[in-house]
């Protein structure tokens, strides 16, 4: 193996883990402020991807144009997943949660299984496959444009949470509920915006990958775990380390496929998965532990 | 002898120190009164005496045996057995085979198990109450049923994390009593933590004081109260 | 508050139980003599197997509280070491099976020394994590697995003792009764768990790890005891299934949706409970099977509801056959919203309430 291929795949590792951070971001958020691990998580995502496809195939939206469109749907979509399903179990049994988000997950790929068969389906740019080299290391165009717009996104949220009353309830909901409640601030409308921004996050990265990826209604259980892991690499609810922890598995996974083999890069990705957990479950950035 | 010493034990989370230097012994059939502002050490202490942390310092001596680093299973089969500030009781279960779950503790036949959770619930005066579910019990009876069932576990030193709280005149009145009955019986050490001073003062032997983790006084129930640093750590963080 | 349901009691069971139990036992050892159609015997086969996979995840999630979404890793490992035995050294599965065994047990004190130091969430993370990693090793050892070719077996030994042929499997009477045996061990073995030592300390574990630790539970030995029974048994469903269908691959007997289906038998009959798995079994078997057999699309059309020949008829005709996951998801969520104690909690509260008491 040649440096410039190890250069080649820690970029474009890099350029994946941008948009594995988004999804992490949105997973972290929605346990940060609900203790839920969300494990429909990845359907979100599926059902984001399905959007910009039927978008781009129907009314030739372009994929990345389309996250304008695919953003407050996803936002629509999971506030009303919150208000109708989840926010009846919060504080209830964590197991319960659990199995209530797989159900869900379940209903998702399965309707989008009835609705659209589970034929591979496969979105094609002009740019799909086009990329620009910079000193014999090629870069793919479309993740590149889509770690453009994921880096816009997550300062955008940055901004959002620290900056905006809405953002600094949020955050003092996910600190300590109660003492959130008692200082006014109205945690029921916060968890369905947490869970609104959390599927908007996940169905935006699930555009911004589809003109690169597979499109088929069982892609999200693998990003699901992926989610997972990116989160408790970074500490569950920690927004910074979410964001590292994408990139880190990006790197990972981009660069075990080229040193050991595309076929173990997951198992991989699940050992030090499991490593974490182990030794450091608090993870890179998270103070609390469950 | 000493059933009991605890010897210089400190104990830290990341830069505070929960406890730090305690050191103090019982002598066995006493009640011991372990008393203190709130976030004083008292629950710390206890966790760090059956095994829950590890101490960071010191050593926790128990009929001889250096305790440090045993996990609570260990130091329960020792003959050393708490209960807790917050009840846990194992609420799908019902009062008996909470009970039952102690006493297995000290044999694998559900038969003496049976017999001897019995015979605990009766020393808590509960036989009415043997088929109900653990989670449904009231407060009052939650507490009685920790008590029954750390007795099954047959101890030679019992810990009581305050056992009394929340509880109303009576049922503290029936507790202490039942405290005052178990020490009767001459075969088991109690060590107490108790915001009721009255209870504190009436049940104990001797009392110790924590304030900010540290040990601010030892002495008889009637020497505490007279010790002014004892009475300006109670008045200043607390009135 | 009133006493328990004597049905659902710790002690023994009255007379009356145990005579309806000695008769559905008879009855269900006769029924091949009886009943002959290969796909009703099919159906069976299909309820016993169930039963035996939900009542092994029952031991160690229903009774002990440690939420295992893995449990795929071993019904795989089953299979697995059942056929590649079979086809590759022509070691007979009854033979295979104990390996198989031994092979779960083994994987699940790996699985247990890392995942049980965890809890809550963290731990049904890591047991999923650890079933991908056996997933993803099944279908890459390609040398040992074949991959995701899969590995088809055509014809299964016969079963001699000594020269005397027991049988052949040539029929599903055989599968019948090894699977009849085998639930009925499960659901003998789940009532011994419950009336020993075992059962009080995995309940305590469930109830309150911190409060069993403290009353003298080694909680490493005991959850890992749980576990090692409830992955004995869910190998010997893998391999049971494996020479029933003669044919696994990664995706059929090591996928998380099978750890999913595995956990819900019992969540959907109630958890915890001897009948919870069995109860679930009956409602879940034959529901997939009305689906995937297209029974509910047939219907639909045949009782004039749907037209067949219009759009959704041909629809539900061409796809209602694959949406048994679906509805297995509607399951879960209406369970987890309306029933979180199961079908068998939810009517035990129902009667309760009838009768005017407080369950």
């Amino acid at each position: 193996m040649t440096f410039s291929v190890l250069v080649q795949s820690i970029i474009s590792g890099l350029l994946v883990g941008g948009v594995y951070a988004l999804i992490g971001v949105g997973l972290t958020i929605i346990f940060g402020v609900m203790r839920v691990i969300n494990f429909a998580h990845g359907d979100i995502m599926m059902v984001g991807m399905y959007m910009t496809y039927f978008l781009f195939t129907l009314f030739g939206v372009d994929p990345f144009m389309s996250v304008l469109i695919t953003m407050p749907l996803m936002f629509v979509f999971g506030a009303i997943m919150q208000k109708v399903f989840i926010n009846r179990i919060l504080g209830t049994l964590p197991q319960n949660q659990i199995l209530l988000t797989i159900g869900l997950g379940l209903i998702m790929s399965n309707a989008a299984m009835l609705a659209f068969t589970s034929d591979y389906k496969i979105l094609t740019t002009s740019y799909s496959s086009s990329s620009f080299n910079v000193a014999g290391i090629s870069i793919s165009q479309p993740l590149l444009t889509s770690f453009l717009i994921t880096c816009v996104i997550t300062a955008g949220l940055y901004w959002f949470l620290m900056k905006t009353d809405t953002g600094q309830a949020i955050r003092a909901t996910a600190q300590d509920r109660e003492a959130a409640q008692l200082m006014g601030i109205n945690v029921k409308w916060m968890s369905i915006l947490s869970f609104g921004i959390g599927s908007a996050m996940a169905g935006t990265a699930g555009a911004l990958i589809s003109p690169t990826y597979y499109i088929f209604p069982q892609v999200g259980s693998a990003f699901t775990l992926k989610a997972f892991v990116i989160t408790v690499l970074g500490g569950m609810g920690s927004i910074v380390g979410a964001t590292l922890g994408g990139i880190i598995i990006g790197l990972v996974e981009s660069v075990a496929a080229v040193t050991i083999s595309s076929d173990w890069k997951d198992v991989v990705v699940f050992s030090i998965f499991l490593l974490v957990l182990l030794i450091k479950p608090s993870g890179l950035m998270g103070k609390s532990r469950m | 002898m000493a059933i009991l010493e605890i010897k210089h034990v400190s104990k830290f989370f990341g830069g505070l120190a929960a406890n730090s230097d305690v050191s103090f012994e019982m002598s066995e059939g006493m009640i011991m009164g372990l008393i203190g502002p709130n976030g004083a050490g008292k629950t710390t202490l206890f966790n760090c005496i059956t095994g829950y942390y590890p101490p960071s310092k010191g050593e926790v001596i128990f009929d001889g045996k250096k305790m440090n680093g045993l996990q609570p299973d260990t130091v329960c089969k020792l003959g050393m057995a708490r209960t807790w500030q917050k009840v846990r009781p194992l609420a799908k279960m019902t009062l008996l085979d909470n009970v039952m779950v102690g006493a297995l503790c000290r044999t694998n036949s559900l038969r003496i198990a049976r017999e001897m959770a019995i015979e605990q619930i009766k020393v808590v005066r509960m036989e009415h109450k043997i088929n109900f579910l653990a989670g449904g019990l009231p407060i009052g009876e939650r507490k009685k049923l920790e008590v029954a069932r750390v007795l099954a576990t047959q101890p030679k030193l019992l810990l009581l994390d305050e056992v009394m709280g929340g509880l109303n005149p009576a049922e503290s009145d029936e507790l202490i009593q039942l405290i005052l009955d178990i020490k009767s019986q001459g075969k088991i050490t109690q060590m107490v933590i108790e915001h009721d001073m009255k209870a504190i003062m009436r049940i104990s032997d001797r009392v110790v004081v924590l304030n900010s983790g540290e040990k601010l006084a030892e002495g008889s129930p009637q020497e505490i109260v007279n010790n002014p640093e004892v009475i300006t750590a109670y008045l200043g963080s607390e009135h | 508050m009133k006493p328990f349901n004597p049905l659902f009691s710790q002690r023994g069971a009255s007379a009356v139980q145990v005579t309806v139990g000695i008769v559905v036992i008879a009855a269900l050892f006769a029924f091949p003599q009886f009943v002959k159609s290969p796909y009703v015997l099919h159906m069976m086969i299909l309820f016993f197997l169930s039963t035996l996979m939900g009542q092994s995840w029952n031991i160690i999630g229903g009774y002990t509280g440690q939420y295992s979404v893995g449990h795929a890793a071993y019904f795989g490992t089953g299979a697995y070491t059942t056929l590649i035995l079979l086809s590759t050294k022509e070691i007979a599965p009854w033979y295979g099976m104990w390996l198989g065994i031994a092979a779960s047990i083994i994987l699940a004190l790996i699985i247990g020394s890392i995942c049980f130091r965890l809890r809550g969430p963290y731990f049904v993370l890591a047991s999923i994590a650890v079933a991908e990693i056996v997933r993803l090793t099944a279908l890459n050892l390609t040398s040992i697995t074949k991959g995701a070719e899969g590995i088809l077996v055509i014809d299964i030994p016969a079963f001699k003792i000594g020269e005397t042929v027991i049988t052949d499997f040539s029929s599903k009477v055989p599968y019948y009764y090894i699977a009849l045996v085998l639930a009925l061990v499960i659901i003998g073995v789940t009532w011994l768990v419950q009336h020993s030592k075992l059962g009080y300390y995995f309940q305590a574990i469930r109830e309150d790890q911190d409060a069993a630790h403290s009353l003298g539970i080694n909680l490493t030995i005991w959850k890992n005891s749980a576990l090692v029974i409830s992955a004995a048994f869910t190998s010997l469903a893998g391999s049971f299934y494996a020479i029933f269908v003669k044919f696994i691959d990664p995706s059929t007997v090591l996928p998380l949706d099978l750890s999913v289906q595995i956990v819900l038998i019992s969540i959907i009959g109630g958890i915890g409970t001897i009948f919870g798995p069995v109860v679930g079994s009956l409602v879940l078997v034959p529901l997939s099977e009305a689906l995937r057999s297209n029974v509910i699309a047939e219907g639909l059309i045949n009782s004039g509801l749907v037209s067949e020949t219009s759009g959704i008829g041909i629809f539900l005709k061409e796809h209602l056959a694959h949406a048994h996951v679906l509805i297995y998801g509607i399951l879960v969520v209406v369970v987890i919203l309306f029933m979180p104690e199961g079908v068998l909690g939810y009517f035990r509260k129902m009667t309760a309430k009838r009768k005017g008491g407080k369950a």
